[in-house]
Order: structure tokens, then C-alpha cells, then sequence
């Protein structure tokens, strides 16, 4: 099935990886038989979703990984990429999507980090900076070499990666979703700096799964699922239909079924709440909303607008500055969450390795961390395993966690039946409130539908859900009325979802539009 | 209550705090830089236990106390680097390694003594202290000059020569991590490895260099404590230094002057001890002193570092509040 | 990975850990050995071996091999109180607290339980029971100094237990040294325990096999059952696992640390009691037992699981009481167990030990489960 009809025998490739496999010692294999080439000064496109295996194709290019087998030729010479170090030799550089960067280090600092010019025994700090200023300018790429890198913005941090990779000698630049947390402004700088680096000869590998930006700047693209390579193919050659086809294994279904929501009393009430985080930067800016019974309100916004914030205060992660939160009429501000828990309060965390999941401990233990002190779990000062093992499978089967059995440690799972335990705990608590964060985030399509349909299935069940994601398309799909976060603030409210395009959505989420405090003021339906 | 002041009030006094505080400095540096490539070595205290028994065995076989120095040291380093092979290649948990090299530290010790002095105990514990004569101690240094300025002469000269390299590796270490790439290596390691090796730092050479450090200053703590602070070496000799050394590390927040200043304390607690036992307190109530001020110590830290960060915080906020 | 891969390699794990330690030992006995020429060596080697390995259990004489019961009875005595110990730090480590005060505990515990057995007179079968409980109960006390330290204001509980190791020994030192000592003795002891205090032999045979024994079995049985199969015990797993998760969960997070470490406490606590009414006749110890950190190994070897704390146990009093008998008869000193007992720990705690053979185990299970599930749909 590869197609590689645009591909002349004759040509050379600067990188040719050769029926590659990869299996972890969890025994999930990630990599399966698979072929990837790349030709000097093309941007080639990785693409697949979630757990199709580009990370792990990657980073075994850049010898963060070994393949278990397979073969890897840089310049035509077989190579053994045994460490990041070798790997950058040759000339390849990554850059991560969770930035390799020292906080408290600057970025001049950080640009020399393993390379450090010296003046006798001690750091040169005068060459390190006019190192970063000589890469600066020389690749059109600005950064502040002083600064240090833990007070500058995101967009910058980014740049500093790829100065980093460039003055290692890097001809090959890896890039792992480099758009994910840019804004759109950041994104068009960073396509014109990656032509740029093109026109220079530089070879670029593009891991995305956003289409457009795919179609804008790639030259070719090779697809993945499953651990396998569904082709190679000339971006020109394709339309984005096939691609997702070839991505999914089928069309995506972009629509969930729901009916009009029937809202009825307010359960959260937030006024006023205010946060300044700890290096002084307002997070919260006076924020007032209402979510009711039966209602699904989605936060839209760029990431690090206040979302992250906000869900901490209603789950008592975190201390407000001021303000209040209710949840019918109770203050959750300060209580502890066994209480917000008991008054009808879930949480389906933003960080589910952190805060979701116990990795090392069973499926069994994980459903039931919320209730193990509940009645009919317990027989006097016993728990009631019969009770426990019944409950467990219940919910393994009413959620369609694949394992093997309940005992099952859950980091052995997948991402998205990991989601699928966190969920399933946090749904069938009987909640009157559920704070969904970015719940579909890294997973695969089915779970991600499952968790959709749970969602919309609850709030039409007379659950008040608030949804946070930066996923628009989720966002927008599934709200019954929206508000778009920028800044600590509310941006926009929208009392309907059906009538919302992307381009007005991304206006309000960068701040180039707001709406009249009277507009907003309608999301409090006192 | 003005007569024992009097009597703390002493050169001597002082010159006590300073020679007590030496191996406690050295096993702060290495908690020091431990720490600062991100882990926590809480074998400290075994690793002085074998540097201290070997110094004294071979500054006698050798009949040389430069030689035995220099076998605590290797020990120390080679000890160290085992402890890292455990941790960072089989992946042992550190503070497990920490307690096996401490429970090694304790009776394994013994064991070594006896098994190569041939010393058959009675009912008293084997021991060196019959082997380090006074010419095999690690020697004293009157510094020309400086011993003859009255007061301060008598705190600051005639120390071991391991005194003063206590407080001069204090200042290196300090240089070394922030100075020098290696320090840089060393401190983006422990911040975030994974920066560190995708620019080609080798984590794991850094965090072997960072953990053999700790055994050459274990090293030079052990050499110092049966060598000069005692003569000889016996068992469980280093009596919680180790442990001690890591809230040091604490207090000090994990900076060099910190870490020496807090070991000044630990120092000026044992001496306080010591002269209160030689005004007739019972020797078991003078020898928890130590132990006790570590806790208040860390408790006290604490307490100031919460207030700190509180205070940081209302400032913040109303740096905002007037950016507004 | 299958289940019964999964047994097998942590057999053949444990198996290889303890050979390796041996071989270690044996290496030490072998430097340590007198005799002129390497023959010489291997024999007396060998005869200390034979101490080490067989003689806890079996005595060797002109007739051949024959069971001992004394020494059983010896090495069962002797896992009373490292049982105890070995149950504290599994249910301290398991909510992923360093408290490394079970060697203080144990002191601590002893002395309390030595004073309550002297000076306040009961009946014959409550007064064991109440002067054990104090002994735990101080200990528990004790133990929430750290926690709270911990819990409050986040000081190492690691660090604040260990000093409080020095504190306890050299507080009861004074203590005795000045009030308690009964001066018509040469050494410094305690009065004797008043006869209603003792706790009753099992077997008279000298080995000092009390009662106690069953004691720590039926407390293994209640730690294995609470750590399993309560919520409490849940809640200390779930919390060591991770803590973020169970404070999101809605558990009492610090609360539980404190509760975590009281327990371990009192455990400790009670081991040094029974320990001191069921070998001795008066409360003597000078310095730190030891058995706080016989206990840490123990905590290991079971993998923080308490119903593997008496297996764990048998096998360092065995090793205990090899030890001993090598000191004796082949003139090893007896603390080449410290060193064993660090390299069995090393390689216990090793979790990339081994690790090779694993993943090759891996490999094939998820080979096989492919194979299987291709196999499924072609039919």
C-alpha cells in the first residue's frame, strides 16, 4: 500500500530508517516494521494520531531510544544511535514538545549547555552570549541571551530550542508538535523562520495532527497508526479527507447527537474570584460565571489563559486571592476535597498521570479511591471485597476498560483506557457537578467519542458540567453555551454554540476582540 | 550564669567550634552537591565509617599518614561510585542504597577491623585506637604570623590541615558549581536531566561525578574523624554526622556559605556539649544536644522559609495591584 | 506479562540476590580465614560456611547430620523482635515515609515497658499486656514528633527520626545511669521485673521462645488483613503511591501520614516490650538494638507486604544465628552479617537487576499475545 509514486530511485536521502520496531518493556509495542526516509531540504510531515507511534519513531533518531529492531542510516552510513549525543554529532536535532530547557539557567546558558566556551577553568560567559547573538541574527530567530529562560514567554522558549539544536551543528531538525502552544501569531513566525531554515538546505520533520498547518508548510508527509507506516506521500498529492482517512482508519465522526439542552437551577456560582500566582502575574481577573443543572459550558481559550487556574480554585488545588465559588450554595473555597467530593463535586483532571491515576496500583484500587470509605464497600472495619471486586468490574465493563483483569496495574494501560478509569470513577458518583479538563486530551478516537457522549449523556441527565479544552473543535462540538478565556478574563459569551466560526473564536481567544462587560455579564443568570 | 559566659568567651572556645565543625563541612559539601544533581545521598555517614576505619589501618601499615589519607579518600570515592552503580544503573532506590552503605557502614566495619588486625575482642569493642600514634595523625598547622595576633590567633591557627581544606573546599565548591561547566553540568542535571542529555551532557557521568564528589568528601570526613578528631578509629565513630550533614545541607538551602554557616551551628552545639559537660552535666544529656538543635534547626528553617514565601507572595500581589 | 512469568522471575530474582550475597560472604570468610596454603584456606572456609548455612537448623557431629530444636527454637526466638520491627517500617515506607525511628523505637518501647513491668505492680496476665501497650504507646508518641514535623511543616522526616535515634538512647542512658540503676550490680541494669510481668515461655529450653511469638504472628495477620483489606490500610498504599491523587480523591492525606507512622511507632514500640519481658529479667541494653534497621532489610526483602514480614524475618534470624555460630566455632566475627545483609538489600531494591531477562520475558509474552490474536482472527 505505501505509495511512493513521487519518489525517484536515484534520489539520495539524508536519513533512512529501515523496518523499525520498538517494544517497551511494558510490552507495548509502539513501533512495528517501520520504513521512514527523508530527502535533504524537505519539510516532511509526521502525522498519526495519538499513540500511533511518532514519538517513539523519533526519538529513536535522536537515540533517546533503541529499536528492539531495524536499521537506521544517516547519510547512506548505517548508524547505532545509542544517546542524544551521537545523534546530535550527526547532525540531528530535536526539538521537544516539553521544552528541554533549565529554568533557572539563562538562555545563553542554556544555548552552550555541553559545549560551554571556556576561559581557563571557568565559563566564558562573555562568548556564550555573543554565540547566541551570532545565531540570533544569523537565522532571523530573537531571543534575549541574559534572560533567564524561566521569565521568558513561551514563543521565545521555542527558539531558544532551535537556536540550541542549530549551533550543535543540527542539518536535520526534529520538531515534536512545535504549534501546540503557540498562538496563531507565533505559529506564522515560526513557519516563516522554518522556510527560511529550508531555503538554507536544512531538512525539517513536522510532527502534527493539525491539518492545515500541515498542508501550509509540508513538502511531503508519512502517515502512522498502530505502530505502522500507512505511506509516504507528496502533500500536494493529498486532500486532507484522505489523510484523516488514512490517520483514523475511518471518517471522523464530527458530531456528537445531542438535544437543546433543558437548563434548570444555577449548582456553580462563581463571582469575582482573583488569583495572582506566585511571580505576580494576575491569572484571575475578577471572573464571574453560572453553570446550571442540564447545561454543558465550555471554557475555550489558549492555554495559560486562567483555565488551569480557575479549576484548581474549584477543586481547592489552590487559594483564591478573593472571590467566591459555590456549588448550590455551599463555598467550596478552602474545603477540602472529600468535602467538595461529598457535595457532589468531580473532577476529571487536566494532568491525569499526576492527579487521575495511582500508576502502580490496580484498576480496582484506582475506581475506587473516591469511595473506599463508603457503606457498601466496607463490613465494620473491613472492606467488603466481594462488594469492591463487583463494583470494579461494573465499571470496567459499563466503560469498556481493555485490560486483562481488574488487578491490572493502570500505567500498564493505554492513554485513553487510562482516561477511560478516571472517568469512570468520576462519573458514577452520582455528581451534580463535573469539571471536565481538556478529558480527551492525548487519547485515541475511540475513547475520545466514549468520553464525549458520557459527557453529553450526564448533562442531559441534569448534571452541571463545566468543560475545559483547548481543543476547539471539542469545545465548540460539545457546549451548550461557551466562553472564551483570555487573560485571566472573560473574552466572550456565548448563550449558543451553532452559529461560532473558528475565525471569530480565534479573535476572541488572542484578544483582538472583546465583548461588552454587558454581553459577558450574561453568563450569571442571577 | 557570667562565669561559664567567661568561659565561652575562650579562644579555646572558639577554636573547638571550627575543629568540630570541619567534618560536618565536609559532609554538608557533599550533601551540597548531591542535591544540586538532584538526589539525595543519605549514605553519607556509612561512607565516612569505611574512608575513617581504612585511613587509620593504612596510615599504620604504611607508617605514613599521607598515604592513609589518601586510602580514605579512594575508598570514599570507590564506595560512592559502587553506591552509584546501584542507583543510577540497576535503579535501586537512593535512599535505600543510602541505608544498605550505612548499615555496611556499621558492623561491616567492625567486621573489616577485626578480620584484618587479627584483634580478638573481649569485652571491649575492637578498635584502632591503639595504631595512630601521634605522627601518624594528620597534622596540625600553625599558621606564621597569624598565631601571634592575640584572640583571634588562637581560633584560627594551629588547626588540622583537614580544617582548612574543609573551609577552602567550601569556597572551591562554590566556585565549581557555578563557575565552571561542570557546575553548570551539574546543576541543569539535577534540574532537569532530560535538558541536560538532549544536549548531550551525559546525565549519568555527571550524576557519578556529583556522587563520587560526595565520597571524596566523605572521604576526606572520615580521614579527618580517625586521624585527628579521634586517634584511631571505633565503632559507629561518626555518631550521625552524616545525618547531620544533610539538614545542614537543608538550612543552608543547599548553597555552599549556607551549608558552612549551618555547620558552624552543629559545631557550636556539640562544643556548648562538651563545656557544659565539663561543668559536671551528665555526658548523656551533653551528647544529644547536637541531635536536638538539627531538629530545631530544620524546624526553625522551616518555619522561616514558609514566612519567606509568604511574604513574597503578598508582595507580588501588591506589586500587581500597584502595576494596575 | 503472565502471571506466572511474573513469579518465576521475581523467584529466580530473589534466588540470585541471596546467592550473590553468599558468594560475597564466602569471599570475606575466605580473606578472613587463618591457615597457611590456599588448601588450608578453602577447608576452614568451608567449615565456616557449614556454620553459616546448616548450623542454625542442624548440628553436625561424628553421627552424621541431625535436627537441633534448640537452635530452632533459637532462631524462632529471635525473629520476635525483628517481626515487629520488619511490620513498623512496612506500614511506614508503604505511605512512602523514610522514618527510619524503629531502632530508637524499639529502645524506647523496651525501656517504657521495663519500667511499667517494675514499678507498677498488677495482676500475672494484665500486667505484660498493659506494660507492652505503653511501650507502644510512647513510641507512638514519639513517632509524631516527625509526623507532624513532616505533615506541618514538610522537615524530613527521614532526617528529624534518625536524631531522634540519638536522642532516646542517650536520654535512657541518663536516665538510667542516675535513677534507675540498681547500684548492687556491677553493670548498669534495672531492678528486676516483678514476676506478674513476664511473659510465659513456650518452650523451656532456654531459647527464649515466649509467647510472644504468637503474639507477633497474630500481629502479622492483623497488619496483613489492615493494610489489604481495610480502608485505612488503602488509604496509606494509595498515598504512597501517590499523594497528588489521593488528596484529589478526597483522602486525608496528612492525617494519614501521621496515622501511618503512630502505627509503625507503636508497633515498634510493642516489639521492644515483648522482647524485654520475654527474654530478659532486666532492662539493660546500653545502645541501639540494631533491630530498627534488621527491620528496614526486612521491609525490603517482603516488598512492604506484611504477610511476608515472617519469611523475611526467619531468613535473617537465620542468617542471624549463622552468623553467630561461625563467630563462635570458626572464628568469623559475627558482624560479616551487616555486610551480607547490605548486599542482599542492594540487590533486592535493584529494580533494573535482572533486567534484561525481564524484558526478554516481556518481548515473548507480547509476541505470543500478538501471535495469539492473529491466530484468532484468521480462525
Amino acid at each position: 500500500m505505501p505509495d511512493e509514486k513521487a519518489v525517484r530511485p536515484d534520489e539520495t536521502y539524508v536519513v533512512r530508517m529501515e523496518g523499525i520496531s520498538k517494544i517497551y518493556p511494558n510490552g507495548v509495542a509502539a513501533n512495528r516494521g517501520v520504513d521512514f526516509r527523508l530527502k535533504k531540504g524537505e519539510i516532511h510531515a509526521l502525522m498519526g494520531e495519538n499513540g500511533a507511534g511518532k514519538s517513539t519513531l523519533m526519538k529513536m533518531l535522536f537515540g533517546l531510544e533503541q529499536p528492539t529492531s531495524g536499521e537506521i542510516y544517516v547519510n547512506d552510513q548505517k548508524v547505532t544511535l545509542s544517546s542524544p549525543s551521537v545523534a546530535i554529532s550527526m547532525g540531528i536535532g530535536m526539538v521537544h514538545q516539553h521544552f528541554m530547557l533549565v529554568p533557572s539557567l539563562s538562555v545563553a546558558e542554556n544555548m552552550v549547555l555541553g559545549m560551554v566556551p571556556r576561559k581557563g577553568m571557568f565559563i566564558d560567559r562573555a562568548k556564550a552570549i555573543a554565540i547566541t547573538k551570532e545565531y540570533a541574527e544569523k537565522y532571523n530567530l530573537h531571543v534575549e541571551p541574559e534572560a533567564k529562560v524561566a521569565d521568558i514567554p513561551v514563543g521565545m522558549k521555542q527558539k531558544v530550542e532551535i537556536l540550541k539544536a542549530l549551533v550543535r551543528g543540527a542539518k536535520i531538525l526534529i520538531l515534536d508538535e512545535p504549534t501546540a502552544v503557540l498562538t496563531s501569531q507565533e505559529t506564522a513566525e515560526l513557519f516563516r523562520e522554518l522556510r527560511g531554515l529550508k531555503e538554507n538546505g536544512y531538512t525539517i520533520v513536522f510532527i502534527s495532527h493539525k491539518l492545515n498547518e500541515i498542508m501550509e508548510i509540508t513538502d511531503r508527509l508519512t502517515i502512522m497508526r498502530a505502530g505502522r507506516s500507512m505511506g509516504v506521500y507528496n502533500t500536494c498529492d493529498v486532500t486532507k479527507e484522505e489523510i484523516s482517512r488514512l490517520m483514523v482508519g475511518r471518517d471522523v465522526v464530527l458530531n456528537v447527537q445531542k438535544d437543546a439542552a433543558q437548563p434548570a437551577q444555577t449548582v456553580l456560582r462563581v463571582r469575582d474570584l482573583e488569583y495572582t500566582n506566585e511571580w505576580g502575574k494576575k491569572m484571575l481577573d475578577h471572573l464571574s460565571f453560572d453553570v446550571r443543572s442540564g447545561e454543558i459550558l465550555g471554557i475555550a481559550g489558549v492555554e495559560g489563559n486562567g483555565q488551569k487556574e480557575l479549576i484548581d480554585m474549584l477543586f481547592n488545588l489552590n487559594t483564591p486571592n478573593g472571590g467566591t465559588a459555590t456549588v448550590n450554595g455551599v463555598s467550596v473555597i478552602g474545603m477540602p476535597q472529600r468535602r467538595i467530593r461529598e457535595h457532589g463535586v468531580s473532577l476529571v483532571p487536566e494532568d491525569r498521570m499526576l492527579y487521575g491515576i495511582a500508576a502502580n496500583a490496580s484498576i480496582e484500587e484506582n475506581v475506587i479511591s473516591d469511595r473506599c470509605s463508603a457503606k457498601r464497600l466496607n463490613r465494620g472495619p473491613l472492606f467488603n471485597m466481594k462488594a469492591i471486586h463487583e463494583e470494579a468490574d461494573r465499571l470496567i465493563q459499563d466503560y469498556t476498560v481493555l485490560c486483562k483483569t481488574r488487578k491490572q496495574h493502570v500505567g500498564m494501560l493505554s492513554g485513553g483506557n487510562i482516561q477511560k478509569v478516571v472517568v469512570a470513577r468520576e462519573f458514577s458518583n452520582d455528581p451534580v457537578l463535573i469539571l471536565a479538563d481538556q478529558p480527551t486530551r492525548g487519547i485515541d478516537v475511540g475513547a475520545t467519542e466514549f468520553i464525549r457522549k458520557k459527557l453529553v449523556e450526564l448533562s442531559r441527565a441534569g448534571v452541571a458540567v463545566l468543560l475545559v479544552s483547548a481543543d476547539l473543535n471539542e469545545v465548540m462540538e460539545l457546549s451548550d453555551s461557551l466562553i472564551v478565556m483570555h487573560n485571566g478574563k472573560i473574552a466572550a459569551y456565548f448563550k449558543d454554540t451553532k452559529d461560532l466560526t473558528d475565525d471569530m473564536m480565534g479573535e476572541y481567544m488572542l484578544g483582538l476582540r472583546e465583548q461588552s462587560a454587558e454581553q459577558i455579564g450574561r453568563v450569571c443568570h442571577d | 550564669m557570667l562565669d561559664f559566659l567567661k568561659m565561652l568567651l575562650t579562644p579555646e572556645f572558639f577554636f573547638s567550634i571550627i575543629r568540630i565543625s570541619a567534618p560536618i563541612l565536609f559532609a554538608t559539601l557533599a550533601a551540597i552537591v548531591v542535591e544540586k544533581a538532584g538526589f539525595c545521598n543519605i549514605g553519607l555517614e556509612g561512607l565516612m565509617m569505611f574512608s575513617a576505619l581504612s585511613g587509620s589501618l593504612v596510615s599504620y601499615y604504611a607508617n605514613s599518614w599521607l598515604i592513609g589519607l589518601l586510602a580514605a579518600l579512594v575508598v570514599g570515592v570507590l564506595m560512592s561510585l559502587m553506591m552509584g552503580f546501584f542507583a543510577f544503573q540497576l535503579k535501586t532506590d537512593i535512599t535505600l542504597v543510602g541505608i544498605a552503605v550505612n548499615i555496611m557502614g556499621s558492623g561491616g566495619t567492625l567486621f573489616l577491623c577485626k578480620v584484618i588486625t587479627n584483634l580478638t575482642e573481649g569485652k571491649t569493642m575492637a578498635s584502632t585506637t591503639g595504631f595512630i600514634t601521634k605522627g601518624l595523625c594528620i597534622p596540625n598547622i600553625t599558621i606564621p604570623l597569624v598565631n601571634k595576633i592575640p584572640f583571634l590567633g588562637g581560633i584560627l591557627s594551629g588547626h588540622s590541615l583537614l580544617t582548612y581544606l574543609a573551609f577552602l573546599f567550601c569556597l572551591l565548591t562554590s566556585i565549581m558549581l557555578y563557575k565552571t561547566s561542570l557546575g553548570l553540568n551539574i546543576r541543569a542535571v539535577g534540574e532537569n536531566p532530560n535538558a541536560a542529555s538532549s544536549v548531550g551532557v551525559s546525565v549519568l557521568k555527571i550524576k557519578y561525578i556529583a556522587i563520587g564528589f560526595s565520597g571524596l568528601m566523605c572521604g576526606f570526613g572520615g580521614a579527618f574523624m580517625s586521624m585527628s578528631y579521634a586517634q584511631g578509629w571505633s565503632l559507629d565513630m561518626v555518631a550521625g554526622r552524616g545525618f547531620i550533614a544533610l539538614a545542614a545541607q537543608a538550612m543552608g538551602n543547599g548553597e555552599c556559605l549556607g551549608g558552612m554557616l549551618s555547620s558552624l551551628v552543629f559545631g557550636f552545639a556539640q562544643a556548648l556539649g562538651i563545656k557544659f559537660s565539663a561543668r559536671g552535666l551528665d555526658s548523656n544529656l551533653a551528647s544529644p544536644i547536637p541531635y536536638a538543635v538539627t531538629i530545631i534547626g530544620l524546624v526553625i528553617f522551616s518555619l522561616v522559609r514558609r514566612s519567606h514565601a509568604k511574604k513574597e507572595r503578598s508582595a507580588a500581589a501588591h506589586a500587581a495591584q500597584a502595576a494596575k | 506479562m503472565t502471571k506466572k512469568r511474573e513469579i518465576i522471575f521475581s523467584l529466580v530474582r530473589g534466588l540470585l540476590a541471596i546467592c550473590i550475597a553468599l558468594f560475597v560472604a564466602m569471599l570475606l570468610i575466605f580473606i578472613s580465614s587463618e591457615g597457611a596454603g590456599f588448601g588450608e584456606k578453602l577447608r576452614a572456609t568451608g567449615a565456616a560456611l557449614k556454620q553459616l548455612l546448616i548450623a542454625p537448623l542442624f548440628r553436625t557431629g561424628r553421627s552424621g547430620v541431625s535436627f537441633d530444636v534448640k537452635r530452632l527454637t533459637d532462631v524462632l526466638a529471635s525473629m520476635i523482635p525483628i517481626i515487629f520491627t520488619g511490620l513498623s517500617v512496612c506500614i511506614m515506607f508503604s505511605a512512602n515515609q523514610f522514618n527510619l525511628g524503629a531502632e530508637g523505637g524499639i529502645m524506647l518501647g523496651a525501656f517504657t515497658t521495663a519500667m511499667v513491668a517494675i514499678y507498677v505492680p498488677m495482676g500475672a496476665v494484665i500486667h505484660p499486656i498493659v506494660a507492652v501497650l505503653a511501650g507502644g504507646a510512647a513510641v507512638a508518641v514519639l513517632m509524631l514528633l516527625p509526623a507532624l514535623l513532616k505533615t506541618k511543616l514538610d522537615v524530613s522526616e527521614m532526617v528529624c527520626s534518625l536524631m531522634l535515634n540519638y536522642i532516646v538512647m542517650y536520654v535512657i542512658k541518663f536516665l538510667m545511669n542516675t535513677y534507675l540503676a540498681d547500684k548492687t550490680k556491677g553493670q548498669i541494669q534495672s531492678y528486676e521485673f516483678l514476676q506478674s510481668a513476664k511473659i510465659a515461655q513456650l518452650v523451656d529450653n532456654g531459647s527464649k521462645l515466649s509467647v510472644g511469638f504468637l503474639v507477633a504472628l497474630v500481629v502479622v495477620v492483623i497488619c496483613g488483613l489492615f493494610m489489604f483489606n481495610t480502608r485505612w490500610g488503602y488509604t496509606i498504599r494509595m498515598i504512597g503511591l501517590n499523594q497528588d491523587f489521593s488528596r484529589y480523591s478526597g483522602m486525608k492525606v496528612a492525617g494519614v501520614i501521621v496515622l501511618s507512622q503512630v502505627l509503625g511507632g507503636f508497633l515498634a514500640g510493642m516489639g521492644g516490650g515483648i522482647e524485654m519481658l520475654g527474654r530478659y529479667n532486666t532492662f539493660s541494653w546500653s545502645a541501639l538494638p540494631g533491630y530498627g534497621w534488621t527491620g528496614i532489610t526486612i521491609a525490603i526483602l517482603a516488598g512492604n507486604n506484611p504477610w511476608l514480614v515472617p519469611l523475611a524475618s526467619f531468613f535473617l534470624a537465620y542468617l542471624t544465628k549463622g552468623c553467630e555460630l561461625m563467630a563462635t566455632y570458626a572464628n568469623v566475627p559475627a558482624q560479616l552479617l551487616d555486610i551480607v545483609q547490605g548486599v542482599i538489600f542492594l540487590f533486592f531494591a535493584a529494580e533494573q537487576f535482572l533486567s534484561r531477562y525481564r524484558q526478554k520475558l516481556v518481548v515473548k509474552s507480547a509476541q505470543e499475545e500478538l501471535a495469539g490474536k492473529e491466530g484468532a482472527k484468521h480462525a
